[in-house]
C-alpha cells in the first residue's frame, strides 16, 4: 500500500499532527519557563530587600492611630482638601493663605489645635504633612 | 599444492569481492577524502568511512568475522549501537560542552527549534506513502532531525535492520549541511531579512545556567518520558558542566566518553553497511527522503521565523529559522556564514546557537513521540 492511502491506513495524519503539536507545546512550555526564570532568582536574591520593605508596610500599621472628635471632623475634612490642592509634603503659609482666601473662619486657631492634636505633623524639614491614621 | 594455493585464493576477499563491495568501498573512500580534505564532520566522517571499509572486506560467513555474526569482536562492539547505548553516552557529552546561555537569553528563539522539527514529521508521512512500515518511516523520519544519534536511537529500537542506511544518511547529511543549506536559505528569505541585526542577549548568570538543566530535565522528560534516556543524559552532562564542582567530570564527558564513544558508534555504524544489506532500493528510498526532511526541516525552520515576525517589534533574522535543525553546531555557522554574505559585520553565530540547541532538545522530544507511539 502506498501513498495517501497508506498514510491515513497507519493513523499517519494523526501521528504527525500530534507529534508536531507535542515538539511545539514541550518547547513552548519550557521557553515561558525559562523567561520567568531570571525573574524568579533576581526575587530570590533581593528577598531580603522585599521583606523588610513588607515589614515597613506593617509598621505603618503599627502607628498609634489618633482620635479626632466630632467637632473638629468638618475642619479636618475642609483643611485636608485645601492641603491636597498643595501636594505633599505641604508648606504651614500656604495653607493658612489658601484658608483664608476660601474665607475659612479662623485659620490660625484651627491650624493652631490642628498642630497641637497632632493632626498636622512636620516632616522635620519645614514641611508638613497630615497624621498616618489619617486616611487621603 | 596448487589446490591449495587455488582454495585458498578462493576464500581470500579478492574472489569473493563483487561490484557491490567496490561500490561500497568507493563510498567509504569517499567519507574519508570529504572528512580528512574537505574538514566536513571529520569525527564522524572519518570513522564512518573506515567502518564501511573494515565492512566491506568480504568473509566467510560462519568464521565469527562479519559483524552480523553473534561471536564477532564487531557485534560485540555494534551491541553499543543496537542497544542503543552509545547515543545517550554521546548525548551526555554534548550536555558537558554545550552553553545554553542565547537560549536562557532569548526563550522565543526556542520556537524555531521546535518548528524545524517538522521535517520528522512530513518525512515521516513520506515515508508512509512510499510504502514503508510505520517503524521504519518513523525511523527515516528522524533524520529530518538532522541529529545522529536520535536517529541511530530511534532506529535501534523500532527498525534495526535500516541502522546502516539511516546512520549513513543522517550523518552524510549532517556533513553536507553547509552544501545543502544555503541555497532554501537564499531561497526562502530576501536580502533585507537576511540583513536583520539581532539584539545583543543578555548576560545569563551562573544560578540561572545551573538551575536550567535541571527544569529542563523534569519538564521535557514528564511530557515524553520515551526521551529520557537520551534528554537526561544531556540535562545531566550539561548540569556537571554549569556546577563547576564537577568540572573533572564534564571534562571527561566532553573528551574521553565522547571520543571514545564516537570512534565505537562512527566505526561499527560504517562497518554495518555491508553492501548485501546496504545496496539495496530501500536505502536508496531512504537517502532521498533524508535529503527531503533536511530541506523541509530548514524551510520550515524559515517560514516559522516569518512568521514571528509578523507579530513582534523588534524583529527576528529569518536565517536563524535554518538553525533550528540540530546539526550542533554546523546549521549555526552556516547561518552565520550567509548572513556575512550580505554584510560581513552582522555576527548571527551566537543567536543562531540557540535554535540550534533547541534543536537538540526537540529532536529527542521527536523521537520519544515516535517511539511511543510505535512500541
Amino acid at each position: 500500500m502506498t501513498g495517501l492511502e497508506a498514510i491515513a491506513a497507519h493513523n499517519g495524519w494523526a501521528i504527525a499532527a500530534v507529534g508536531v503539536s507535542i515538539v511545539f507545546s514541550g518547547l513552548t512550555m519550557l521557553s515561558i519557563v525559562i523567561s520567568q526564570l531570571y525573574k524568579v532568582l533576581d526575587f530570590w536574591e533581593r528577598r531580603d530587600e522585599f521583606f523588610q520593605r513588607m515589614k515597613g508596610r506593617g509598621a505603618v500599621e503599627d502607628v498609634p492611630r489618633i482620635t479626632v472628635s466630632p467637632d473638629m471632623k468638618e475642619t479636618v475634612r475642609q483643611y485636608r482638601m485645601l492641603a491636597d490642592r498643595l501636594g505633599k509634603p505641604f508648606s504651614l503659609p500656604r495653607l493658612l493663605d489658601l484658608a483664608r482666601k476660601c474665607g475659612l473662619v479662623n485659620p490660625h486657631s484651627t491650624i493652631n489645635r490642628l498642630l497641637k492634636q497632632e493632626i498636622i505633623v512636620p516632616d522635620g524639614e519645614g514641611y508638613y504633612h497630615w497624621h498616618q491614621s489619617i486616611s487621603s | 599444492m596448487e589446490n591449495m594455493f587455488l582454495e585458498f585464493f578462493s576464500n581470500t576477499g579478492y574472489a569473493m569481492a563483487d561490484y557491490r563491495h567496490v561500490v561500497m568501498i568507493l563510498i567509504g573512500v569517499t567519507f574519508i577524502y570529504l572528512g580528512i580534505a574537505k574538514h566536513y564532520e571529520p569525527l564522524l566522517l572519518v570513522p564512518i568511512g573506515f567502518g564501511i571499509l573494515i565492512g566491506n572486506v568480504p568473509v566467510f560467513k560462519g568464521l565469527g568475522l562479519g559483524i552480523y555474526e553473534s561471536n564477532s569482536v564487531l557485534h560485540y562492539l555494534y551491541l553499543g549501537v543496537t542497544s542503543g547505548v552509545y547515543p545517550p553516552l554521546i548525548f551526555l557529552g554534548i550536555g558537558a560542552m554545550t552553553d545554553f546561555s542565547t537560549m536562557l537569553a532569548r526563550p522565543l528563539l526556542m520556537l524555531l527549534g521546535a518548528a524545524a522539527q517538522m521535517g520528522i514529521f512530513l518525512t515521516f508521512l513520506g515515508a508512509l506513502a512510499l510504502g514503508f512500515a510505520p517503524n521504519e518511516a518513523a525511523s527515516i523520519g528522524i533524520i529530518g532531525g538532522a541529529d545522529g544519534p536520535t536517529a541511530i536511537f530511534l532506529t535501534a529500537k523500532l527498525a534495526p535492520e535500516l541502522i546502516g542506511p539511516i546512520a549513513v544518511a543522517a550523518y552524510s547529511y549532517m556533513a553536507l549541511v553547509p552544501v545543502i543549506q544555503p541555497p532554501i536559505m537564499r531561497l526562502l528569505t530576501s536580502r533585507k531579512e537576511r540583513l536583520i541585526r539581532m539584539e545583543e542577549p543578555r548576560v545569563v548568570g551562573k544560578r540561572e545556567k545551573m538551575i536550567f538543566p535541571i527544569i529542563g530535565f523534569l519538564l521535557t522528560c514528564f511530557l515524553a518520558p520515551a526521551a529520557l534516556p537520551l534528554l537526561g543524559l544531556l540535562f545531566f552532562g550539561n548540569l556537571l558542566k554549569e556546577a563547576v564542582v564537577t568540572e573533572r567530570l564534564a571534562v571527561a564527558a566532553r573528551t574521553s566518553i565522547i571520543d571514545s564513544v564516537t570512534i565505537l558508534l562512527g566505526m561499527t555504524v560504517g562497518a554495518s553497511t555491508q553492501a548485501d544489506v546496504f545496496l539495496t532500493s530501500q536505502s536508496v528510498g531512504i537517502f532521498v527522503l533524508g535529503a527531503l526532511s533536511f530541506g523541509v526541516a530548514t524551510a520550515s525552520g524559515l517560514i516559522f521565523a516569518k512568521i514571528i515576525n509578523l507579530f513582534v517589534r523588534t524583529k527576528i533574522n529569518p536565517l536563524l529559522g535554518a538553525a533550528g535543525v540540530s546539526a550542533v553546531p554546523d546549521s549555526a555557522r552556516v547561518v552565520q556564514m550567509v548572513g556575512q554574505e550580505e554584510d560581513p559585520t552582522n555576527f548571527l553565530l551566537m543567536q543562531a546557537m540557540a535554535p540550534n540547541v533547541s534543536g537538540v532538545i526537540g529532536s529527542a522530544i521527536g523521537a520519544g513521540i515516535l517511539w511511543s507511539f510505535m512500541s
